[in-house]
């Protein structure tokens, strides 16, 4: 199946991406010969305007998307080779999604929100209930496993997304703009959160931003511009 | 790392579970929607059933089971007809046949407390009451041991002219025909007028076939009225009391008259009616089929959102597919059974109201069910079917 296991470097290698919309008849190049590699345990930022293509640039990342030519290896996979069902696979064990408009599934309890991933993996209801309370219990959120999202504030729900998005142990979160639906001194909290992460349990971190304040806490800064990816020099 | 992980089917279940049990009002809703769907088919072919049923039940009721046999004679004298016949013979040798009676008629007046009135005196054998549907509203009809009795009933409209005001004619008064006085021993119910009898059970007075010989020299059966069972080929049992009738028989020949005009405007009917309900189902399938299609459209298009988080999660087409049939079957059975309870309830309700006769229509409950079934399956799994191959982002984005 996946043989393809070239050493190439780092988790995440992207060579010469590209990626096309067809709009009303007319196509429309969202990304244009990106080239981006990351290893473990980096911190990264994506920045760029609205309209950019950072957030088309974050679902080919996290597998949500294909694009339309180009190379990608995610942990050693060749993308373009993988089954629907293998990316699927991928993306529950290897990647946790925090997104900026949450994403709860509003008719599940914080708790089984948090338990869904590892559902799809064929854990055990009870173990996967054990290591979701646990997971809640670090985000400070453990008194509120039982109460529904729409009963939670929104730093609230975004500790519980970032929760689900860590239970499955995955080796690089990808978050869009988490702190855009934030008032500043929960953004900071959810900031403060990613990062202790990142630096003690060494999840690779990908964040979507147009905030440069968040983005001066990252070790990377990553631009894109007109679909088009730059560096923006190593901290 | 295994690329393949495999959501246990106890897992499943628990979703699903989960799933339904936080349905909340939408799916309430939902459920609303596909019970009405169904209970309408349910309930529109069972009342156009039922009215079916009623209507037939009229054309029955005019005699279209019922069959009249005369017995003219062979050739040109008038010979004398038999005083009697061997009718439980009849009885045996046609399969089908529910009730058979003799006639023997005289008419003349009926005096009683000096009121006279002609009637038509009917000597009958027992039998005639199934075979007339004569019914009885006081006392009883003339029963085989009656034979050598000088009892009588009597029809309602004869009653009545035969009563005055102050002065009803009651159960146990005696009337008199010639020189003799017959007991009253049951008044009949107003009859609809039966328009193959040769009698009019409302101006006759019954009385036992025996007894005619007291006032009439020389009776002679002048008609056998036989009664089948419903739904049988009138044609063939008509033929069958032909021969045993004839067997009996040596100076006379059989005629019996089928009733055809009625049995073929019944059949008419009944076509008429099968078309109704035809149409009915039709539409109301269609109505039906439109709830509940839009119900679980609804349903999954405000999920969309949803399979595109939990493919996000990690959950593979399949795993989307079996959530939402889990969820589609759930729900449709326990609208379909739901909508069958109370589909039926309305259409009983509906007969009782109306005073019909409550039969359950055959076809009623599988199409009612099934078709609800099929829609409610169909358009709850398709759309998440074709949600679940988009990619991810597709079923992510705000529509």
């Amino acid at each position: 199946m996946m043989t393809d296991t070239s050493a190439l470097p780092g988790l995440i290698s992207l060579q010469g991406i590209g990626k096309r919309y067809q709009l009303a008849g007319q196509e429309l190049t969202i990304l244009n010969d990106v080239c981006l590699a990351i290893a473990r345990g980096d911190s990264c930022g994506i920045l760029g305007a609205s309209g950019s293509g950072k957030s088309t640039l974050l679902n080919i990342l996290g597998l949500l998307d294909l694009p339309n030519c180009g190379q990608y290896h995610f942990a050693g996979h060749n993308i373009f080779n993988a089954s629907p069902d293998e990316l699927a696979a991928i993306r529950n064990q290897q990647i946790g999604f925090v997104f900026q408009s949450f994403n709860l599934l509003p008719r599940l309890s914080a708790l089984d929100n948090v338990a869904l991933p590892l559902s799809y993996r064929g854990v055990s209801r009870h173990e996967s209930v054990e290591q979701a309370l646990r997971m809640l219990e670090q985000v400070g959120l453990a008194e509120r496993a039982h109460h529904r999202p729409a009963d939670l504030s929104g730093g609230q729900r975004q500790r519980v997304a970032i929760a689900r998005a860590l239970v499955g142990n995955p080796s690089v979160i990808l978050a869009d703009e988490p702190t855009g639906n934030l008032d500043s001194h929960t953004a900071q909290d959810i900031m403060n959160l990613l990062l202790a992460l990142n630096r003690e349990q060494q999840v690779t971190l990908i964040i979507v931003t147009h905030d440069p304040h968040i983005a001066e806490r990252l070790d990377r800064k990553i631009l894109v511009r007109n679909g088009v990816v730059q560096e923006a020099g190593r901290l | 790392m295994t690329l393949r992980v495999e959501l246990s089917f106890s897992q499943l279940l628990h979703e699903a579970f989960v799933s339904l049990r936080t349905l909340g009002k939408r799916s309430i809703l939902a459920l609303l929607g596909i019970v009405i769907g169904s209970s309408s088919v349910v309930a529109l072919i069972n009342i156009g059933h039922n009215a079916a049923v009623d209507a037939a039940m009229i054309f029955k009721e005019m005699g279209t089971d019922t069959l009249v046999a005369q017995f003219p004679s062979k050739g040109t004298i008038n010979l004398p007809m038999a005083t009697r016949l061997d009718l439980d013979a009849v009885r045996q040798a046609v399969p089908g046949l529910t009730h058979i009676g003799a006639l023997t008629l005289l008419s003349g007046p009926v005096v009683f407390h000096g009121r006279s009135t002609n009637a038509n005196v009917v000597g009958s054998t027992p039998g005639i009451q199934g075979a007339m549907r004569l019914v009885v509203q006081e006392g009883r009809f003339l029963s085989p041991f009656d034979a050598n009795e000088t009892y009588g009933v009597i029809g309602a409209q004869l009653a009545q002219a035969l009563g005055a005001p102050g002065d009803p004619l009651r159960l146990g008064d005696r009337v008199r025909i010639n020189d003799y006085l017959f007991l009253l021993v049951g008044i009949l119910q107003h009859q609809p007028r039966a328009m193959m009898m040769p009698v009019q059970a409302n101006d006759s007075l019954f009385i036992p076939a025996q007894g005619m010989r007291r006032i009439y020299a020389n009776p002679q059966i002048a008609n056998v009225i036989i009664r089948a069972a419903p739904g049988l080929d009138m044609e063939l049992i008509a033929q069958h009391a032909n021969v045993a009738l004839q067997a009996q028989l040596v100076d006379h020949t059989v005629d019996i008259q089928v009733p055809q005009q009625m049995i073929d405007g019944m059949t008419r009917q009944s076509r008429t009616f099968a078309y109704l309900l035809l149409a009915l189902g039709a539409i109301s399938l269609v109505g039906g089929g439109v709830g509940v299609m839009n119900v679980m459209l609804m349903n999954v298009s405000e999920r969309r959102r949803e399979i595109g988080i939990r493919m996000a999660l990690g959950a593979r087409q399949r795993d989307i597919r079996n959530l939402f049939l889990l969820e589609a079957v759930t729900l449709t059975a326990v609208g379909a059974a739901c909508g069958a309870v109370l589909g039926m309830t309305c259409a009983w309700l509906y007969a009782w109201l109306s005073g019909w006769a409550f039969a359950l229509a055959v076809a009623a409950l599988p199409l009612g069910v099934g078709s609800t079934l099929l829609v409610g399956l169909f358009f709850g799994i398709y759309p998440a079917i074709s949600a679940s191959r988009l990619q991810p982002v597709e079923a992510l984005r705000d529509e």
